[in-house]
């Protein structure tokens, strides 16, 4: 039998509401969109669909569903067109974005929802490598502040206008995206006062994508290092950990693993890498 | 003769206890008269000999053997680690006097060959003088030639020192490619079979057929070195790639082969190469599997890994 204190393996059931979806035809993301907004109002929170179009068609891909055109006649749910929001080429500064959900989400709660749900088609938003870097940043902030308050997002991303590298750059810096979005996700919803959390698989495949998401992850240092709660992590190969070495190193810092892995510490023995120190997850 | 800088790499072939004693003793002795640390690592049975006939206050450090010749090249890797630790303690020069334990000579001597002939450039950054000691009574013929070609120096009664014209470079020894016999188990058909895995799938497919005695450090260890070999693979090799897998209750086997030519380095999964010119991955196979060969032929280049216990039989190759 398990204590009622026993931790929960892998990450929080609420890094479950920080989705990322890639997908290849806009009806697929519409329907999830939907899915997504009605089980927020079936829990009582206020919640917000951005996509582009007027908001009269917004508004009409929403009454599709019975559950969505209640709450937008009873002002649960709101549209925001993402065309009217952010003029073309916009770069998002993540910390006032996020600034803004956060706002939204205070309103959310003082007009008696439990919470803000998003489900925000952000195609338009991530058309540059200047934008990209950028929206990469904010879906790890965001998710931060996600992982501390009833927010929720699922995020939408057309995979055939940006291609799956683009797409993968965004999906790695959630907890959750598409099947074979991302092979591993650095996100906010980490445990035991982490700088943050690191699930799924380093090697072959996030070559690239590893050292880019750690450099856009801002992690915060505390007492001098950086704890990244790596229990979901499944495995990590030398490569990536050299990476997270050169990372230590360009920031003078001592980056601490927290995994169930054994083979984490071997390498960095073996390898002899001085800004990586490995610690048994919890 | 003196070593101050650089590794004098001698061999002694004896055929007596005496014999033994009569080139081990002087050159420890010599090594405490230096001030230098003195170093034996040899089988329980010779390390009581020579810890006989020397004084007992002696400082000697006695080496155990079994954890330290485990593997060729993690052997490797420790006694850099001790002699550089042994150099920044303030040490002008090392001794050493030891042997390949038996177990490691009848089993996989061709790897140990390698070891004799690598260490020769792997050592030669630290003023270290050592002897291995052969028994000429007891070590096969074709180690023995080996062992001509792979020590620079010969010792004898009496703190001879010779130099040694059968010496060959490592370079030179090290590019000669062996016979990689099959192992039995590769005789049989493989558990699975894969043609160019991603890592992923390759860790995947090793998983599932481990069998339940394998430690769970060990698979985890195979699973590692399979990674890294599958992506040096993809990497630097010549597709197809193709993985394959055999495992009983006791060991896993796992090939993978690729149309490449293989590393050109001779020095290849004994020494960490250089980070800025390639990954370590084929060291780190070799840090922690029990045996790794490679093996480059007509069809192009593979690599053996091996985890858990070889039936006893079966383990030259």
């Amino acid at each position: 039998m398990s204590k009622p204190t026993e931790q929960e393996r892998g990450p929080s059931p609420r890094a479950r509401d920080h989705v990322c979806r890639g997908y290849r035809r806009r009806a697929e993301f519409v329907a999830e969109a939907r899915e997504f907004l009605a089980e927020g109002l079936a829990a009582g929170e206020r919640v917000l669909y951005v996509a582009p179009g007027d908001e009269a068609a917004l508004t009409g891909q929403l009454r599709e569903d019975g559950r969505c055109g209640e709450g937008l006649d009873s002002g649960a749910v709101q549209v925001a067109s993402v065309d009217a929001a952010y003029p073309t080429g916009t770069v998002v500064d993540p910390a006032g974005q996020v600034a803004v959900y956060a706002a939204a989400t205070s309103e959310a709660l003082s007009a008696g929802f439990t919470g803000l749900r998003v489900a925000a088609d952000a195609t338009s938003l991530v058309r540059t490598p200047a934008q990209v870097d950028a929206f990469a940043r904010y879906e790890h902030l965001v998710d931060h502040y996600m992982a501390a308050h009833p927010m929720a997002a699922m995020c939408g991303y057309d995979v055939g206008e940006l291609g799956g590298e683009v797409v993968a750059q965004l999906a790695c810096m959630h907890p959750c995206a598409s099947e074979g979005a991302t092979p591993f996700h650095l996100h906010g919803h980490g445990r035991d006062g982490s700088a943050a959390a690191l699930d799924g698989d380093l090697d072959l495949e996030s070559r690239g994508l590893w050292p880019l998401a750690l450099e856009r992850a801002g992690l915060r240092a505390s007492a001098g290092t950086i704890a990244i709660d790596a229990a979901g992590l499944g495995f990590v190969d030398h490569r990536s950990l050299f990476e997270l070495a050169d990372y230590a190193e360009r920031h003078a810092t001592t980056v601490v693993l927290r995994t169930r892995l054994t083979t984490p510490a071997r390498l960095v023995e073996l390898l002899g890498l001085p800004g990586v120190r490995v610690e048994r997850a919890a | 003769m003196s070593a101050a800088r650089g590794y004098d790499h001698a061999a002694v072939h004896y055929t007596s206890d005496a014999e033994l004693l009569a080139v081990a003793v002087p050159f420890l002795e010599g090594g405490l008269t230096a001030g230098e640390p003195t170093l034996v690592s040899l089988e329980p049975e010779r390390a009581e000999l020579v810890r006989d006939a020397l004084p007992s206050s002696a400082p000697v450090d006695f080496l155990v053997t079994g954890d330290l010749y485990a593997r060729p090249a993690a052997a490797i890797r420790s006694y850099r680690e001790l002699m550089a630790g042994l150099v920044a303690g303030g040490a002008a020069g090392i001794r050493i006097f030891g042997e390949i334990p038996q177990a490691a000579i009848d089993s996989s001597w061709d790897r140990w060959a390698r070891y004799e002939s690598a260490v020769n450039h792997a050592y030669d950054q630290f003023p270290l003088r050592s002897i291995c000691a052969y028994d000429t009574r007891t070590t096969p013929r074709h180690v023995l030639d080996d062992v001509a070609r792979t020590h620079p120096f010969v010792a004898t009664p009496g703190g001879g020192h010779h130099t040694n014209a059968g010496y060959v470079d490592p370079l030179s020894f090290l590019a000669v490619q062996r016979p990689m016999t099959p192992l039995p188990i590769e005789l049989t058909a493989p558990l699975a079979e894969l043609a160019d895995p991603r890592p992923s799938a390759a860790r995947r497919a090793v998983t599932a057929v481990a069998p339940a005695a394998l430690a769970d450090g060990e698979l985890d260890d195979l699973v590692l070195a399979v990674s890294e070999i599958v992506d040096n693979a993809l990497r630097h090799g010549r597709p197809p790639v193709r993985m394959r897998i055999w495992a009983d209750a006791g060991h896993v086997v796992v090939t993978v082969h690729d149309t490449g030519a293989g590393p050109d380095d001779p020095f290849a999964g004994l020494l960490p190469a250089d980070r800025r010119v390639g990954g370590r991955g084929l060291w780190i196979a070799h840090q922690v599997c029990a045996q790794v060969t490679l093996h480059h032929d007509d069809t192009g280049f593979t690599v053996r890994l091996v985890v858990g216990r070889l039936p006893v039989q079966a383990q030259r190759g």
